[in-house]
């Protein structure tokens, strides 16, 4: 009996063991651990019956995140309630499926959103099992410190050939554990894991492993249902082994920090909010889902972000009441701060953002406070729509018609990934019946391009898409180039989405031809007096994962991987229904040669959100205030925000 | 009183503002387009029936458009067509005596005034520049200019003058002569001349070289000047063309250029290249024999019109510009001061907002 309960708990040790006795197939690898997991999984929610172990319930419940976030920009979606943390954390069956069917639902499919999402579904998962599945848990990772520390004693008995062996064999069935919940999709087998103690014994899971996530995950937000926020820091660091054991947690961080870039050292701080868990009380819905569909790029882009804020803002005033003993200008712009915090820890504030609400402060601050509570409140939300139609909406036609006359008949305009402001610039001069060509360069990981490309075609502009390794061929029949910008410094360079540096200076520095004009459109709001040299200092850096996804590819032939030739055999253990076929075609497109770089020595990934264009490569800004050289940005700058 | 006037005008002589703005401009050769039509503008104002705020701005679009299709080259004039515009609205919109809550007669009294101040101070303003721009002029340099710019001559002139005093400075010039023949008195000898003989008789040595041999003596130039006809939002100009190539050699050469300009001259307008301004310009026109000929054909049919022709030829040919972006310009020499091209948009922001 205590040797079955061993082999329950701790299925993949056991495993290691036979691997040095014996001669292990990874096949054999796998099936033990199916069965051991399938056991173990039963084990563990018989204390709980109605918890997680059927994946009809839990795949239902995956569509129904899966329909929310494609809503894009502004509004935030009231079909999904945010407000409930249950519906947010259902556990998702796989994170294939979720991520197939964003990338269905939205026509961006972009993938950073759809790894955004799952992996935001990912560590949530645990909240919908009882807390009562925590003892178990607790129990199991108990045995499993004394079964490692006897297997650490073991270890040191074996001679060098054996130890030599004895990796081998742990490799493997960690390659094996890995592919087979892979396969088997997770769901509720999270739990297939080993928990505790295990990694510390030598086995490090995969950084994009679902199950391995999962598992991460379950701990740290296990922990975290019960005493709200106490292991908060801990969960936004998804995708890593973190959270496996107390010891670990140093050597996981310096690990973590041996990944990141060094140059870029000071800007990786803390990693994006995986999950709106653990956000203050006071902050409102509708920040609390903006700032989840901003963090997965859903409201993507500095104009809609700071639409997007302004308008999740005004219902925040909207609900707002004065606590007693306050007052509204007092009270409100700390009320708004925790708002703010939340947004932030998300994904850093654009610069339009904090324009907005540098602006919005300002006009709290100077209400009056004998004014009676709804007058101020609704002049506070008409400062709000006038804010956005002044500063954007109108702003964005006058930019568009006065650009829009830039552009002559037979020009061929290239831009860069998806400015909005682009968009109706060439959608207002192609009403206006000129004769242009586009050619969109786009890149990865988010493809905004597409969607502009899209936009274009479907309005009769004759449309060219190439990434950017076609650059120097886009470039060269071009006349003009148009870029969309996030900021414009106060030494006049122009502070957008990684890779308009390159498009603006390839126009510039075009070989043996005329010098390409670069324009950019930008509205006032998007002007910062903050001074950029290069684009280390400041810059903003998102999930080195999002470099990992692939896209899915229709790869017909191939040659076959000898590591995965184990998944395509049949499976006895209970998952083993769905056919096999399509699990391992489903796991070739999948799997990416970056998928486990946070194991391999000597490598990094950057995965970068913007860069600086020299204020040379830049001829003209057009703004809602006239066209300007770059050098004017910081005079138009002091007159908006004076005026 | 404005009913007679009204009355009277549209029946003997309507105002013609285009009619008014040549002969302004022939009448006085020391006034510049901008200048010229501002005053255009302000004879019309003071010979128009209108009584209300909203019909004067209509008058004055309107005029002011007119006046833009009939000229070839708007560029110069619609800065000051712009900027008189500009001014009219922000005194209207100012509160008091003279907002839209006063009498519109004196409004149009103060107006009219207000803008004879405003021209004379314009005329003044060639005097400020030749001030600030004489320490541009060293002892014992060269100068380069070209065209007929009044103000560069103004400013030559200043530099030289007071022969023999102990202020005189001494230095040589090299002027750049165009084939394209003046429009002055002398119509038939090159512009530029009558500066030449103006200088030499100052006993400043002149050299009048052709448009060809720019680049030959740019080596004996220490500094280039040239005069503007509108100085655009980025620090660029428009001037007579030739000016850019001058500016392409100074700066291959490494010899500083200067750009004379009044402020008035400064223009809402963002060319991005030498195809981007806002004119017709035929100077590359291409042709076969066949066009040739065609051509031909058609002037000796229409030979009634040939004098008539060749005037708007020989006028097309002097008033070709080309445009000079601001980074081959070093600074540019105005009535407000001694700009860089990028102040130039700070100015015209002033101007503006």
């Amino acid at each position: 009996m205590l040797l079955l309960e061993i082999l329950l708990t701790l299925g993949t040790t056991v495993v290691q063991y036979v691997g040095i006795l014996v001669v292990v197939t990874a096949a054999y690898v796998k099936q033990q651990q199916q069965q051991s997991v399938s056991q173990r999984r039963e084990r563990v929610s018989s204390p709980a019956p109605p918890t997680t172990s059927t994946s009809s319930s839990t795949s239902s419940s995956a569509e129904k995140v899966s329909n929310a976030p494609p809503d894009r920009l502004g509004t935030p979606p009231p079909s999904f309630d945010y407000t409930s943390p249950f519906i947010m954390a259902t556990p998702v069956e796989s994170s294939q499926p979720l991520a197939e069917m964003q990338s269905q639902q939205s026509s961006s499919s972009s993938p950073g959103a759809a790894a955004g999402a799952n992996a935001s579904a990912k560590p949530a998962k645990p909240q919908q099992s009882q807390p009562a599945k925590q003892q178990p848990q607790q129990q199991q990772s108990q045995s499993k410190g004394k079964d490692a520390a006897a297997a650490g004693g073991d270890g040191a008995a074996l001679s060098p050939a054996e130890l030599k062996k004895k990796a081998k064999a742990e490799k493997a069935a960690r390659r094996a554990r890995e592919r087979a919940e892979r396969e088997q999709s997770g769901g509720g087998a999270g739990g297939a894991a080993p928990v505790g103690g295990q990694s510390a014994a030598g086995g490090k899971k995969g950084a994009s492993g679902p199950g391995g996530a999962g598992a991460g995950g379950k701990d740290a937000s296990g922990a975290a249902t019960p005493q709200k926020g106490g292991h908060q820091k801990q969960q936004p660091r998804r995708g890593s082994a973190q959270a496996t054991g107390q010891p670990s947690a140093a050597e996981l961080k310096k690990k973590q920090e041996e990944k990141n870039v060094s140059v870029f050292g000071h800007l990786y701080g803390q990693q994006r909010r995986t999950t709106i868990a653990g956000a203050g009380k006071e902050v409102h819905p509708a920040v609390l889902a903006l700032g989840m569909q901003m963090r997965d790029y859903v409201v993507c882009g500095s104009s809609a972000r700071c639409v997007a804020t302004l308008l999740a803002f005004k219902r925040v005033i909207e609900a707002y009441t004065t606590p007693l003993g306050t007052s509204l200008a007092r009270h409100l712009t700390t009320h708004l701060s925790h708002q703010i915090t939340y947004l932030s820890t998300c994904r850093p504030l654009s610069i339009s953002q904090g324009n907005a609400i540098r602006a919005l402060k300002l006009a709290i601050s100077s209400i009056d406070p004998s004014v009676p509570e709804a007058t101020a409140k609704a002049s506070l939300c008409d400062f709000i729509d006038s804010f956005i139609r002044e500063k954007i909406t109108v702003a964005d036609q006058v930019i568009a018609g006065s650009a829009a006359q830039k552009i002559q008949d037979g020009d061929v305009i290239v831009t860069f990934a998806g400015s909005s402001i682009v968009k109706q610039t060439l959608l207002a001069a192609h009403k206006e019946g000129k004769q242009f060509r586009v050619s969109i360069i786009d890149s990865r990981p988010l493809f905004e391009g597409k969607n502009l490309a899209r936009t274009l075609a479907n309005a009769g502009l004759d449309v060219q898409y190439s990434l950017m390794n076609g650059i120097s061929h886009a470039i060269k029949d071009a006349t003009k180039v148009f870029l969309g910008a996030h900021a414009m410094t106060s030494n006049g360079r122009l502070y957008s989405r990684v890779g308009t540096a390159l498009v603006a200076m390839s126009a510039k520095e075009r070989a043996g031809g005329v010098e390409v004009p670069v324009i950019v459109c930008c509205e006032t709001v998007k002007f910062t007096d903050r001074v950029a040299l290069d684009s280390i200092v400041v810059n903003e850096i998102a999930d080195a994962d999002e470099l990992v996804t692939v896209e899915p590819v229709q790869q017909l032939t191939g040659l076959p991987d000898p590591a995965a030739q184990p998944a395509v055999e049949p499976k006895k253990g209970g998952k083993a229904s769905s056919a096999p076929v399509e699990t391992s075609t489903a796991a070739q497109s999948k799997s990416s040669p970056l998928e486990d770089w946070k194991e391999s020595a000597n490598l990094q990934l950057l995965n970068i959100m913007y860069d600086v264009t020299p204020a040379e490569y830049v001829d003209m800004v057009v703004t809602e205030m006239g066209s300007l050289p770059p050098s004017a940005v910081p005079i138009v700058h002091r007159m908006s925000t004076n005026m | 009183m404005a009913a007679p006037t009204s009355g009277s005008s549209a029946a003997a002589k309507p105002f013609d503002i285009v009619a008014t703005y040549n002969d302004l401009l022939r009448s006085d050769p020391d006034l510049t387009m901008p200048i010229a039509a501002i005053e255009a503008l302000v004879l019309l104002l003071t010979n128009s029936p209108s009584s209300t705020i909203s019909e004067t701005l209509d008058l004055l679009e309107k005029s002011t458009a007119h006046l833009k299709q009939s000229i070839p080259n708007p560029i110069g004039l619609s800065a000051g067509t712009d900027l008189f515009q500009r001014y009219l609205i922000t005194t209207l919109q100012r509160p008091g005596q003279l907002g839209p809550a006063g009498d519109f007669n004196a409004i149009r009294a103060h107006l009219l005034s207000n803008g004879r101040l405003f021209i004379r101070r314009a005329k003044e303003s060639r005097d400020k520049i030749a001030a600030f721009g004489r320490g541009f002029v060293r002892d014992g340099s060269t100068v380069l200019t070209n065209g007929g710019s009044r103000v560069v001559a103004s400013l030559l002139q200043k530099a030289a003058d007071e022969k023999g005093g102990p202020s005189a400075v001494r230095f040589n010039v090299i002027y750049v002569l165009s084939s394209a023949k003046g429009t002055g008195a002398h119509s038939d000898e090159p512009e530029g001349m009558e500066t030449v003989r103006a200088l030499r008789a100052k006993g400043v040595p002149v050299a009048t070289i052709p448009e060809s041999a720019v680049a030959y003596s740019m080596g004996k130039a220490d500094t280039v000047i040239v005069g503007a006809e509108g100085v655009v939002e980025n620090g660029g100009i428009v001037s007579r063309m030739g000016t850019y190539q001058i500016g392409l050699l100074a700066k291959a050469m490494g010899k500083p250029f200067y750009v004379v300009a009044e402020s008035h001259k400064f223009v809402r307008l963002y060319p991005l290249s030498q195809y981007d301004l806002p004119i017709e310009q035929r100077v590359i026109d291409f042709k076969t024999e066949e066009d040739v000929a065609d051509e031909a054909k058609q002037q000796q049919a229409l030979s009634t019109d040939a004098a008539v022709a060749k005037a708007v030829k020989t006028a097309d040919s002097a008033d070709v510009v080309d445009f000079t972006p601001p980074h081959l310009i070093s600074a540019l020499i105005t009535d407000s001061g001694v700009l860089t091209p990028s102040a130039v948009s700070e100015e015209l922001i002033k101007i503006w907002f």
